[in-house]
């Protein structure tokens, strides 16, 4: 054992029993039965609903906007245009959207007027009324384009857009979102050296989220208070976002949450409650709006498109020894749902990850389009980074003629070899889940007959360093423990999480602890779900929480069992204690996957029969939570590797229901065998490490690297669809297909 | 929006109620395209007709040398139906894979043929079969029309105003006819069919093609009739060479779209793979 797991161990209660039994749901029982609220439950006295004015067009002037029609509908109480509202943008970290639009539009469905009206069918109606004159201006529909000699600018006005997060980084083209650069160790030297060099360029299709609750927010005044409920996860944040874009005071903005319905990175961020604001302050009325589904898919955030150009250099024994890639993002139409102050997807520059790399060149750039803007996604960046990296990792293998786990193997990161980034790691688990997965599969023998087995290696770093989280515990009257906390649980059983760590460490009954969630006026600041931060960090305020409380109930009845400890500081009362954590960074989890299809020669349709997963989470605090994690990740990225794609034509979404954007349904989800690593602790209570962005990451490449092995093509654009294989299979070998 | 919900008790009343009010009234069955396009803003209606208390139009039983499926069947009561599945096993195994159960519970046989969406799978299926619709019309007027030619064009039928379509009959089939229908799902298996073929041969005792049907479904504007291929086959040995020669044929007897599931020429070429594969299957 080593000192951290010793730590670990001990630090849990002495029965040890709350953590090994499967978990019970706080949440579960009101979601099961449908008594859970969410926000499009929510109803207030005189509650107005709103509906927009959208563009027709992806890049337009707008000459006009003529609403006298519409204000004369019934039930029209207002009509809010964007000279309204200038010079209001919204935005995570940059606010370059405007709150409606008063000059230019710049996507298909960006929003020109709201109408807030007794019934949503008047508001709709009104909505139809309003007559917009548009001077149609050429769009830009790539990343590629966007930065050609004599593009048009979109964002003229972007050197005024407010940047949350410090100073915005210099651009070398108006078009440019975000973009940077990495380099260590002597790049060109190292590639004239090597042995072989080899080049490869991918592209990933764009993908929506797929939370089957859409954006929802309704906003009212108390006093002079703003209370905002929506679906955002990050309630903080976004109080935060909203104050600085409408220049209200923070304190005067309240952010509450009923149950979200989905998130998968989508729920961060936030665009109809800055209108709704000001409706409801122009109203004097409760303001609602329920996003319709096609337009949370046209006007709201993707994953981003990419391509990558990824160039690896190996030495005569096979090690990787330069790497360079260049990497570009369709960011859309605006930068406003990035989370991050590069502007790019925050995975979006780490490419090979867990590769040992001395010498290192990426470019990345993210650019600015008339698409559907990108924005966070479960695991920024990663999926597709993840898609392009395994890809070419797998081709130089085949390519060398070495085992793709056996090229992994020598190549991964070991404790103090460099990664992508120049950062030293100080552990690794590589060699663990390698052996865990060649264990699983049998790797050594090969797939039946028809078959094909593709594998991928990667790892997420754990939540940046230097992270906060507090929490608020207080003891009632019925000696029952009170958790306030300010986190959102978007789904991942945040909440019953924190009850599970506190229960473990103190020894008490789960049922005599409550885990309430506040608004942010009540509840201590949080910086929400996101960046698979929830188990280690508000873990961790759940942890310092109950060992405050501990401490508290010493001192009340020194040596004492806790259950009359509690009942005394019960009598007692005013029994209220804080607990804070700050996360350090720095611990890895890893994970190796394997994927083995077969593939329909006349069709090129590809079935996915059997699936390993090995993941490296550390100490297990939720176990069927975790495994809802993996397993969902898992079949997440099975429809990006497959199925899903969010076809745009010149800025005209031309898939905007899950009709036709296909995502997996229960019948297509294949075996999928999940192994635990869970000697390795990490940095959250008891030893857990994050796992809720590490299964959607793995899948495509594995996929892919399937394929190839079942019939001898390479497909390098996500999704690997029938008609692609087909394709390439007609291609390579002609009568193939015959 | 809003309409005006009538609930007649007879056919005759709910014709008549489609008749007074024409273009402004739609008739509602299960409900499940009608709610989709609704809430599109494709459809408006002033007046809406619901059928179910139309007994007319339900039931499922034999009548002499036909099987009667009454419009008002779900997918899930014709999927499960034991007079269907003994006597049309096909038309059961194929209900069992339209869309979800959730639909299945929901959508009716009626609802689906008047929709007319050329992606679904019924309609290939039925026309292979040789069904035909039984119409009711106003003042008392019923008709019956072959399904084949009853798709008119995407989302039309050959339904008059005022007209319902009370169900269809299926002419039983001899024992030496096998029929078949295979939908291709290459992304999700809920998911519409890139495409779907029907087939319907009989092979007599010299081993030559008696007769045969081929209808392909999410390939053009209607379900589509490969005559030629049809015609290639009659009379001919079943071989595997003439399976595939008469198949390469279904390309040309189509009109595919590019959409998500695919271009015109994949969908072009995986017609003719499942038309193969559907013709292999029925000739065994």
């Amino acid at each position: 054992m080593t000192d951290h797991q010793k730590r670990a161990s001990h630090t849990r209660s002495e029965e040890g029993l709350v953590l090994d039994q499967p978990e019970y749901r706080i949440e579960g029982r009101a979601k099961v039965t449908g008594s859970a609220t969410y926000t499009a439950d929510v109803r207030r006295e005189g509650m107005l609903d709103v509906s927009y004015a959208r563009s027709m067009y992806p890049h337009a002037r707008i000459i006009s906007v003529d609403t006298a029609a519409a204000r004369a509908m019934p039930g029209v109480h207002t009509v809010l245009l964007g000279s309204d509202v200038r010079p209001f943008c919204l935005g995570r970290t940059l606010q370059d959207w405007p709150v409606l639009a008063w000059d230019r539009v710049r996507l298909v469905g960006d929003r020109i007027a709201a109408v807030a009206a007794d019934t949503l069918a008047e508001a709709e109606a009104a909505c139809d009324m309003i007559a917009v004159e548009y001077e149609e201006l050429p769009g830009i529909f790539s990343p590629e384009a966007a930065i050609a000699p004599g593009a048009p600018v979109l964002h003229p006005d972007s050197d005024g857009y407010r940047f949350l997060r410090g100073i915005r980084h210099p651009r070398s083209h108006p078009n440019m979102q975000g973009e940077g650069n990495h380099e260590h160790g002597d790049v060109e030297a190292t590639f004239a050296s090597a042995s072989q060099v080899f080049e490869h360029t991918f592209d990933v299709a764009r993908t929506i989220h797929g939370h089957l609750e859409p954006h929802v927010s309704a906003v009212w005044m108390e006093g002079d208070r703003f209370h905002v409920c929506s679906t955002n996860k990050s309630p903080f944040r976004l109080r935060d976002q909203l104050a600085a874009a409408l220049e209200i005071p923070a304190e005067r903005i309240v952010v509450d949450s009923e149950y979200i319905g989905g998130d998968f990175g989508g729920k961060g961020f936030s665009i109809d409650e800055y209108v709704l604001i000001i409706l409801a302050r122009t109203t004097g009325r409760p303001v609602r709006y329920v996003t319709r589904y096609a337009d949370d898919i046209r006007a709201g955030n993707t994953r981003h498109a990419a391509r990558f150009r990824m160039r690896t250099g190996v030495d005569a024994r096979g090690r990787i020894v330069a790497h360079s890639a260049n990497i570009v993002y369709d960011g859309g139409a605006y930068a406003a749902g990035k989370g991050n102050p590069a502007l790019m997807p925050a995975g979006g520059l780490s490419t090979l990850v867990g590769y040992h790399l001395p010498a290192v060149r990426v470019d990345a750039m993210c650019a600015y389009t008339n698409n559907v803007p990108g924005g966070n996604a479960r695991a920024p960046g990663q999926p597709q980074m993840s898609f392009a990296s395994e890809s070419h990792v797998d081709l130089i293998a085949r390519s060398l003629g070495t085992d793709p786990l056996e090229f992994r193997r020598m190549n991964a990161i070991q404790i103090g070899d460099i990664d992508c980034n120049g950062e030293r790691w100080g552990d690794s688990t590589f060699s663990a889940v390698l052996d865990l997965l060649h264990h699983e599969t049998h790797w050594d023998r090969p797939p039946r007959a028809g078959r094909g087995r593709g594998m991928s290696l990667g790892a997420r770093s754990s939540p940046e360093g230097g992270l906060t989280s507090d929490l608020m515990i207080s003891v009632s009257a019925e000696a029952q423990i009170q958790v306030l906390t300010g986190v959102a649980d978007q789904g991942g059983g945040a909440h019953t999480m924190m009850q599970r760590v506190i229960a473990e460490r103190l020894g008490v009954p789960l049922d005599q602890i409550e885990v309430r969630k506040g608004a942010t006026d009540v509840a201590l600041f949080d910086l929400g779900a996101g960046g698979s931060r929830l188990t280690p960090v508000a873990g961790g305020a759940a942890l310092a929480g109950a060992d405050a409380l501990s401490e508290r109930l010493e001192l009340l009845a020194p040596g004492r069992p806790v259950l009359a400890q509690l009942e005394l500081a019960a009598r007692s009362g005013d029994i209220r204690v804080k607990g804070h954590f700050e996360h350090e960074a720095g611990l890895h989890c890893t994970y190796a996957c394997s994927v083995e299809v077969e593939v329909d020669r006349q069709t090129g349709q590809v079935s996915v029969v059997d699936c390993v997963f090995v993941a490296d989470v550390g100490t297990v605090i939720n176990p069927l939570a975790l495994r809802g994690q993996l397993v969902g990740g898992f079949v997440s990225g099975l429809g990006q590797a497959l199925m899903e794609e969010l076809n745009v034509d010149e800025g005209f979404v031309t898939t905007p229901n899950l009709g036709d954007y296909k995502m997996p349904a229960m019948p297509d989800i294949p075996p999928i065998r999940i192994v635990l690593l869970t000697e390795h602790p990490g940095g959250g209570p008891f030893g857990a490490k994050s796992a809720g962005e590490l299964a959607n990451v793995a899948v495509a490449p594995a996929v892919a690297n399937a394929v190839h092995d079942a019939v001898g093509v390479r497909i390098t654009s996500l999704p690997i669809t029938a008609e692609k294989v087909f394709a390439a299979m007609t291609a390579t070998e002609p009568g193939t297909a015959n | 929006m809003s309409f005006e919900y009538h609930q007649p008790t007879s056919v005759d009343e709910a014709v008549s109620l489609l008749q007074d009010h024409g273009d402004d009234a739609m008739a509602l069955a299960g409900g499940s395209a009608f709610t989709l396009f609704m809430k599109l803003g494709l459809i408006s209606p002033g007046h809406v007709v619901g059928l179910g208390n139309l007994e007319e139009m339900g039931g499922i039983h034999l009548e002499p040398n036909c099987l009667w499926i009454g419009a008002l069947s779900t997918h899930a009561e014709i999927e499960k139906s034991p007079i269907v599945r003994d006597h049309h096993r096909t038309i059961a195994d194929m209900f069992a894979r339209v869309a979800t159960v959730r639909l299945r519970n929901q959508a009716t046989l009626g609802g689906n043929i008047a929709h007319a969406d050329p992606a679904q799978d019924p309609p290939p299926t039925l026309i292979a079969l040789d069904a035909r619709a039984v119409i009711a019309g106003p003042n008392g007027y019923r008709r019956e029309t072959p399904l084949d030619g009853f798709f008119t064009d995407y989302f039309s039928v050959a339904l008059e105003p005022g007209e319902l379509i009370l169900g269809v009959r299926v002419p039983l089939v001899a024992a030496d006819t096998r029929a078949t229908y295979m939908k291709f799902l290459p992304r999700s298996a809920d998911d519409y069919a890139t495409v779907g073929v029907a087939a319907v041969a009989r092979v007599d005792h010299d081993g030559l093609v008696a007769s045969s049907r081929v209808v392909l479904g999410a390939v053009g504007p209607t379900p589509m009739r490969a005559k030629r291929v049809e015609q290639a086959l009659l009379g001919q040995r079943v071989t595997p060479q003439l399976l595939a020669e008469a198949a390469s044929l279904v390309r040309d007897e189509i009109d595919p779209i590019a959409d998500a599931r695919g271009s015109p020429d994949y969908k072009r070429e995986m017609a003719r793979v499942w038309t193969e594969r559907a013709l292999t299957t029925v000739t065994a």
